[in-house]
C-alpha cells in the first residue's frame, strides 16, 4: 500500500529551516546517491532510516517521524556518511542536532541508555572538570537501575549488575581501574565558562553562526 | 623535540599504560611531552550530542593553556580528545563571536597559534629522518599487524585538513615497516568499533567488532595495533565476547603503537604495561622473541 504524502508547506519548510540553521547543514544539496547508506556501519541495524531517508523525512516536514527513529539513536558518530558525501552533508551532525531537538521536545528517546549515557558523561565532566570513570559509570548505571525498576523489571537490574561487575572486576584485575579523583584546580573557572558563557551562547547555538 | 601534551581523562584512568607509554616511549625516540598544567576534559563526543555551546567551550580552555604554553605544537594521542580539540580551533577561527564570548571567561585566551599534531603526526619526522630506524635494536620480524585507526583519526564532523588518506591511512604501517615488521593491506581500518556503544549498544558494538575481526584474521594478522584508547580497549576488553557470540576461534593482541615502538627500542615490554592487557599480549611478543 502506498502513503499518499499529506504536503504541509509550512511544517516542511520550518523544521528543514531548523535543522539546517542548527547542523549548519544545506538539505537542499542532498540528490539521494545514498553514498551515504551504503557506508553507514549501523545501516543493518537501523531499518527503514537511513542518514539519505533521515534527510528526506526533515525537507519533507515529517517532525515526529524525525524526532523519533533508530537512526538518531543508533548512528555511532563515525562520520562516514558526512566524509563520503558528495556535497559534504554531514549526517551524523544531523542526528545530533536531532537528539537536541528531540530532547528540548521532550520526546522520550528510543534507547534511553545512549540518552544516559550522554547525559551522565557530560554531567560528571562538568562536575569536576575532568571526568572520573567510576563517577561517570556510576550516574549511568543509577539512571539504568531506576529506570528498569520504574517498570519493575528486576532481571533487567540483575543482569545489567552482572555485566558491569564481570568487566569492572576484570579490570581490578589488570590494574586497570583507577579510584584517584582527578580534578582541576581552574574549577572556578571552568564552571563559570559553561554556565555563564553557556547562557550567553545557547541563543547562539541556535543560530548557524555557532556552526561553522 | 619538545611538544606540549595533552593526555585526557582517559589516559589518566582505564588507559594509563597508554599515558605511561606515551611519555616513556617518545622520550626514548627524542620526543618530549609535557603535559599542559591543568587542563580539562574535552567534551568528547557526549557534549557535542547534548549541549553546542559546551562542544566548543570544553577544548576551548585547553586550547587557551595551550597557546599560553612555550610550545608550538600540541600532541594528542586520544582520538576523541584530538579529534575535539580540533574541531574545537576550526570552530573558534571562523566564529568571532563565540571566540570572544568564551575567552571573555578564559585567564589563558584563545589564540589559536598551536599546531594540534595526533600522535601519528608527532613521531612522523622520527621515521623520516631515519631516527627512528637507528635506535630500532629489535626487529618485529615475524609480526603481521592490522593497524586498525578507527573513526577519529581521519573523520571529522567539520571540515579540518586531515593528515593522512581519510580512507586507506598508512601513518602507523610506515611506523611498523621501519621496526621491521610486516603490516597487513586490509578493509576494515577505518571502521568504527562502536565507541560508547561498547557500553551503551552493546549488541551493535559487538556486531561492529566481529566484522573487524573477522578481517583481521581473513588476512592472517597476528595483532591489531591502534593508538586509540578507547579502540584499544573495545576491541581488548570484549573480544571474548565477540569470539563467542560471533564463533570465532582466534584471538588476538591489541598494541598501542607506543608499545610496539617501545619493544623495538629494547624497552622492557612490562614497564610498559604490555601485561595489563585483557587479551594477553606479553605471548606472540615471546613466541616472536621480542624479549625475553
Amino acid at each position: 500500500m502506498t502513503t499518499v504524502l499529506e504536503f504541509r508547506p509550512d511544517q516542511a519548510s520550518s523544521l528543514a529551516g531548523e535543522v539546517m540553521a542548527r547542523s549548519g547543514q544545506n538539505l537542499n544539496a542532498c540528490y539521494q546517491c545514498r553514498r551515504c547508506a551504503s557506508g553507514c556501519p549501523v545501516g543493518e541495524e537501523t531499518g527503514y532510516v537511513t542518514p539519505d531517508r533521515l534527510i528526506r523525512m526533515i525537507v519533507l516536514g515529517k517532525r515526529e517521524a524525525a524526532l523519533d527513529n533508530p537512526l538518531v539513536w543508533k548512528c555511532v558518530s563515525c562520520f562516514t556518511c558526512g566524509t563520503r558525501c558528495p556535497n559534504d552533508i554531514m549526517t551524523a551532525r544531523i542526528v545530533d542536532t536531532l537528539k537536541k531537538m528531540a530532547k528540548e521536545a521532550h520526546v522520550p528517546p528510543l534507547s534511553p541508555r545512549v540518552a544516559a549515557f550522554h547525559d551522565s558523561f557530560v554531567a560528571a565532566a562538568k562536575r569536576v572538570g575532568r571526568l572520573n570513570e567510576l563517577e561517570f559509570m556510576g550516574r549511568y548505571e543509577w539512571k539504568n537501575t531506576l529506570r528498569s525498576l520504574a517498570k519493575l523489571k528486576f532481571t533487567e537490574v540483575f543482569e545489567e549488575q552482572k555485566n558491569q561487575a564481570g568487566l569492572g572486576l576484570t579490570m581490578l584485575r589488570k590494574g586497570r581501574m583507577h579510584f584517584r579523583i582527578q580534578k582541576i584546580k581552574g574549577k572556578q573557572e571552568f564552571r563559570r565558562l559553561i554556565t555563564k558563557g553557556g547562557e550567553r551562547a545557547r541563543d547562539l547555538s541556535k543560530s548557524p553562526a555557532s556552526q561553522e | 623535540m619538545e611538544l606540549a601534551y595533552y593526555p585526557g581523562c582517559s589516559l589518566k584512568a582505564s588507559s594509563e599504560i597508554y599515558d605511561v607509554q606515551c611519555k616513556r616511549v617518545l622520550s626514548a625516540i627524542g620526543i618530549n611531552l609535557h603535559e599542559l598544567d591543568d587542563w580539562n576534559c574535552c567534551g568528547a563526543t557526549s557534549a557535542s550530542k547534548m549541549d553546542d555551546f559546551l562542544a566548543i567551550a570544553m577544548p576551548a580552555r585547553n586550547l587557551g593553556i595551550a597557546d599560553a604554553s612555550e610550545y608550538a605544537e600540541l600532541v594528542i594521542p586520544c582520538s576523541a580528545c584530538y579529534s575535539r580539540m580540533l574541531v574545537a580551533q576550526k570552530v573558534l577561527e571562523s566564529n568571532r563571536s563565540l571566540l570572544d564570548e568564551i575567552n571573555g571567561e578564559l585567564s589563558n585566551k584563545v589564540i589559536g597559534r598551536t599546531r594540534i599534531l595526533s600522535i601519528l603526526e608527532a613521531i612522523r619526522p622520527v621515521v623520516n629522518s631515519g631516527d627512528l630506524a637507528q635506535r630500532v635494536t629489535r626487529k618485529l620480524e615475524g609480526l603481521k599487524p592490522a593497524c586498525y585507526y578507527g573513526c577519529m583519526q581521519t573523520r571529522f564532523p567539520y571540515g579540518v585538513t586531515v593528515p593522512d588518506d581519510v580512507e586507506n591511512p598508512q601513518g602507523m604501517e610506515t611506523i611498523l615497516e621501519t621496526l621491521g615488521a610486516t603490516p597487513l593491506d586490509w578493509s576494515y581500518k577505518t571502521d568504527c568499533c562502536g565507541a560508547s556503544a561498547a557500553v551503551n549498544d552493546n549488541e551493535t558494538s559487538i556486531t561492529l567488532m566481529s566484522k573487524i575481526m573477522k578481517d583481521a584474521i581473513a588476512r592472517q594478522a597476528n595483532c591489531f595495533v591502534t593508538t586509540c584508547p578507547l579502540c584499544q580497549l573495545n576491541l581488548d576488553a570484549y573480544q571474548e565476547k565477540v569470539r563467542t557470540t560471533y564463533g570465532i576461534a582466534q584471538s588476538m593482541p591489541v598494541y598501542f603503537i607506543t608499545e610496539l615502538i617501545g619493544v623495538a627500542v629494547g624497552l622492557p615490554p612490562k614497564d610498559l604495561g604490555v601485561d595489563r592487557h585483557f587479551v594477553d599480549a606479553m605471548v606472540l611478543l615471546r613466541e616472536l622473541n621480542l624479549y625475553e
